[in-house]
C-alpha cells in the first residue's frame, strides 16, 4: 500500500471512469467537495457516494452524477479531506487536503494544497 | 419519447437560427427593394408599428422566470441536465409567433442584436477575470475587511459585478482563514456582487440594457453616486458591527506576510480594451464602420476577439486556481436566449398597459415593484419591463433610442429609481442576480456552509436590506414623481 506522500511526491496518479474514481492510497475520507456539493455523509444510505476500501486502493463512486466530466471542468478540482490510514483522526495536523484533478485517458492527477483553496474544518 | 425529445432538441438551435437567417434576409430584400441603406433593417424594425402580441405570449417569459428561480433550488438535477432545452424551446415559441402571426421579424431582430451585445460584454468580463489571481496575504480586520468591501464595489463597476465577484471572493475568503463565517459571504454578494455595480453600465446587466436602449453611459454615475454611496457607507457599517463582534481568531499555521500578489497582468490590458470597446459603436463614434445587417457590431468582434485571446494566453495556474470553469457563462448565455425572447411581448405590453396607467405610477412604486421583482427575477429584463412601462406612461417607445433619450432628459427620476431598484434588490435573495450563486458556489466549494435560500433572506435581507433600502426610499422616491 503506497501511503499519501508516496503519491505526492512520485506525482502518481489515480483513474476516474465516469462517475467512478480509483484512488491509490487508503484513508478516512472526512469530507469531499464535487461541484458544489459537500459530502460529509459517507453511511450506506447517503445516496449521495459510496466508499469501498481495497487493501490497495479507495474506490469512491459519486452516486448523483452519471459522468464526473460534465460536472468538473478541466481547472476544477474534486476536494477530499483525509486523513492516512493509522494516523490520528482528532489531530487537525492530521487532515490532509487533497485535490483531484480529471485529465484525459481516465487519469486522475492528484495534488495537495493548504494554500490557494480553503477547506473549512 | 426521449429520443424524440433529444433530437428536437439537437435541431432547435439551428432552427432557430435559420429563422433568425431567414428574418434576416426577408428584411434584406425589402431593404433592397426600397433602395434603403444598410442600417435599413435596424431602422425599420425600431419603427415598425407593429400589433400588440396576445397577452397569453407572456407565458412563456413567466414560465422561465419561475423555471430559473425555482429549478437549481427544487429540481437540482433535473434543471442542470435540461435548462438549455427549456430556454431555447420557450425562446421558439415567441419567435415563431412573431414570425408566423404578428409578421414581425423588426422585433426579433432588433432583440437578436441587443443579446448578442449583451453576451459579448458579460462573456468577456468573466473569461478575462478569470485569467487574473490576487492572493491576500494579510491578517483580516474589520477594518480591511470594510476597506476590501469598498475597494471591491468600487471595482464591480469597471469589470461588472460578475467579474469583480469571481477576482476578489477567493482572496477575500482567504485574507479571513480561520474566522469566516457565512455573514463574509452574504456581505459580499450584499456590497461586490450587487449594489457595488450601480454606477456604471458596465457594473450591471440592467444598466447595460439600458444603455444598449440608448441611456447615455455616464447618466448613471451622474444620477445615481448619492443614492450609491449612503447605501454602501451604510451597508459596510452593518458589516463592521458584524465583523468587529467575531472573536474568532486564525488558526492558520502560516504566518501573513502582508503582501498582495496579483497574477496575470496582461489581463488588465484586455480589460481595458473590453472597457474602450463599450464605446466603439456608430451611434456613440461617427467614423466606426457599422457591420449593418450583421446582428452584431466592431464591438461585438472586439470583445470576443479579446476573449478568445486571453483564454488562449492564459496560465493555466490561475486558472486552476481560480477553477475556472465556462458552465456559469454557458448557462447565463443560454438562458438569456430565452429571456431576450421570451421578454420581446412582455416588454410591448407592460408599455401599453402603463400608458393606461398615465399618472397613477409614482417613483416609489418603480422603486419597490422594480427591485421586489428584481430580488426574485432576474433584474436585467426587470430593468427593462419597468422602463418601458416608464416610457409607456408618455407615450415613448423603449425599442427607439431617439425615445430612450428624449424620456431621460425629460424625467430622470424615473430611470433614477428602477435602476436603483433593480441593482440594489438583486442582492435580496441568491436568485436576484447572476454573480450570488456563483459567490455561494465558490465559497461552498472552499467548505463554508452557506445559508439556505431562506434563511439567507430571514437572517440578512430582511434584517440589513430591508431597512437600508427603506432608508434609500425615503430619502429618494418618497412622495416624489
Amino acid at each position: 500500500m503506497k501511503s499519501l506522500d508516496e503519491v505526492i511526491k512520485n506525482k502518481l496518479t489515480g483513474l476516474y471512469y465516469r462517475n467512478r474514481i480509483l484512488l491509490p492510497f487508503t484513508g478516512y475520507i472526512l469530507k469531499i467537495m464535487v461541484d458544489d456539493d459537500i459530502l460529509t455523509d459517507f453511511s450506506i444510505e447517503n445516496g449521495k457516494v459510496e466508499i469501498n476500501e481495497y487493501e490497495e486502493f479507495l474506490e469512491l463512486y459519486f452516486l448523483e452524477y452519471e459522468d464526473l466530466t460534465e460536472a468538473i471542468s478541466k481547472f476544477e478540482s474534486i476536494k477530499l479531506v483525509i486523513v492516512e490510514k493509522d494516523n490520528d483522526i482528532f489531530d487537525f495536523d492530521n487532515h490532509r487536503k487533497i485535490l483531484l484533478y480529471l485529465n484525459q485517458n481516465h487519469q486522475l492527477s492528484i495534488e495537495e494544497t493548504d494554500e490557494d483553496i480553503l477547506f473549512i474544518e | 419519447m426521449m429520443d424524440v425529445i433529444r433530437k428536437v432538441t439537437k435541431i432547435l438551435p439551428i432552427t432557430l437560427f435559420l429563422i433568425f437567417i431567414g428574418f434576416q434576409s426577408g428584411l434584406l430584400a425589402k431593404g433592397a427593394q426600397n433602395g434603403a441603406t444598410a442600417q435599413a433593417p435596424v431602422v425599420q424594425a425600431e419603427h415598425a408599428a407593429n400589433a400588440l402580441p396576445d397577452t397569453f405570449m407572456v407565458v412563456p417569459f413567466i414560465l422561465l422566470l419561475i423555471m430559473i428561480a425555482t429549478g437549481p433550488l427544487l429540481y437540482k438535477r433535473f434543471w442542470e441536465k435540461h435548462y438549455v432545452k427549456v430556454s431555447l424551446l420557450l425562446a421558439f415559441i415567441v419567435i415563431s409567433y412573431y414570425m408566423i402571426f404578428l409578421n414581425d421579424a423588426g422585433s426579433v431582430l432588433h432583440t437578436a442584436s441587443e443579446y448578442i451585445s449583451f453576451i459579448a460584454l458579460l462573456s468577456s468580463l468573466f473569461i478575462v477575470s478569470g485569467g487574473i489571481l490576487i492572493k491576500v496575504d494579510k491578517k483580516a480586520t474589520p477594518v480591511l475587511n470594510v476597506l476590501f468591501l469598498f475597494f471591491g464595489a468600487v471595482v464591480s463597476n469597471i469589470i461588472g459585478t460578475t467579474g469583480a465577484s469571481m477576482l476578489l471572493i477567493r482572496p477575500f475568503i482567504k485574507m479571513n482563514r480561520g474566522r469566516i463565517a457565512p455573514y463574509h459571504i452574504v456581505f459580499f454578494i450584499f456590497i461586490i456582487s450587487n449594489m457595488g455595480g450601480a454606477l456604471t453600465p458596465i457594473g450591471d446587466p440592467p444598466l447595460f440594457l439600458g444603455f444598449l436602449k440608448g441611456v447615455p453611459f455616464l447618466w448613471v454615475i451622474e444620477n445615481v453616486w448619492y443614492i450609491w454611496l449612503p447605501a454602501i457607507a451604510l451597508a459596510l457599517t452593518a458589516f463592521y458591527f458584524y465583523d468587529a463582534s467575531n472573536k474568532k481568531e486564525s488558526v492558520s499555521k502560516t504566518e501573513y506576510t502582508g503582501k498582495v500578489k496579483i497574477s496575470g497582468y496582461i489581463n488588465f490590458v484586455y480589460l481595458g480594451v473590453i472597457i474602450l470597446a463599450v464605446f466603439i459603436d456608430p451611434g456613440v463614434i461617427s467614423w466606426v464602420p457599422s457591420l449593418s445587417p450583421l446582428p452584431f457590431g466592431l464591438r461585438e468582434v472586439i470583445m470576443f476577439a479579446v476573449s478568445f485571446a486571453a483564454y488562449k494566453k492564459a496560465d493555466i495556474k490561475i486558472l486552476k486556481a481560480n477553477e475556472f470553469d465556462f458552465e456559469p457563462i454557458k448557462e447565463v448565455a443560454f438562458l438569456f436566449i430565452g429571456i431576450f425572447a421570451t421578454m420581446i411581448p412582455a416588454l410591448q405590453l407592460i408599455a401599453h398597459e402603463a400608458k393606461a396607467m398615465g399618472t397613477k405610477l409614482d417613483a416609489g412604486i418603480f422603486y419597490w415593484s422594480s427591485g421586489a421583482l428584481s430580488s426574485v427575477l432576474d433584474n436585467a429584463p426587470t430593468y427593462l419591463n419597468f422602463l418601458s412601462a416608464e416610457m409607456g406612461k408618455y407615450g415613448l417607445n423603449v425599442n427607439v433610442k431617439a425615445d430612450v433619450i428624449n424620456f431621460v432628459l425629460k424625467d430622470p427620476l424615473y430611470l433614477r429609481a428602477v435602476s436603483v431598484g433593480s441593482v440594489f434588490f438583486g442582492a435580496f435573495t441568491y436568485i436576484g442576480n447572476g454573480p450570488n450563486f456563483m459567490v455561494k458556489s465558490i465559497s461552498e466549494k472552499a467548505g463554508i456552509e452557506m445559508p439556505g435560500f431562506m434563511s439567507y433572506i430571514l437572517k440578512y435581507s430582511v434584517i440589513i436590506l430591508l431597512p437600508l433600502f427603506t432608508i434609500i426610499w425615503l430619502l429618494f422616491f418618497f412622495n416624489r414623481g
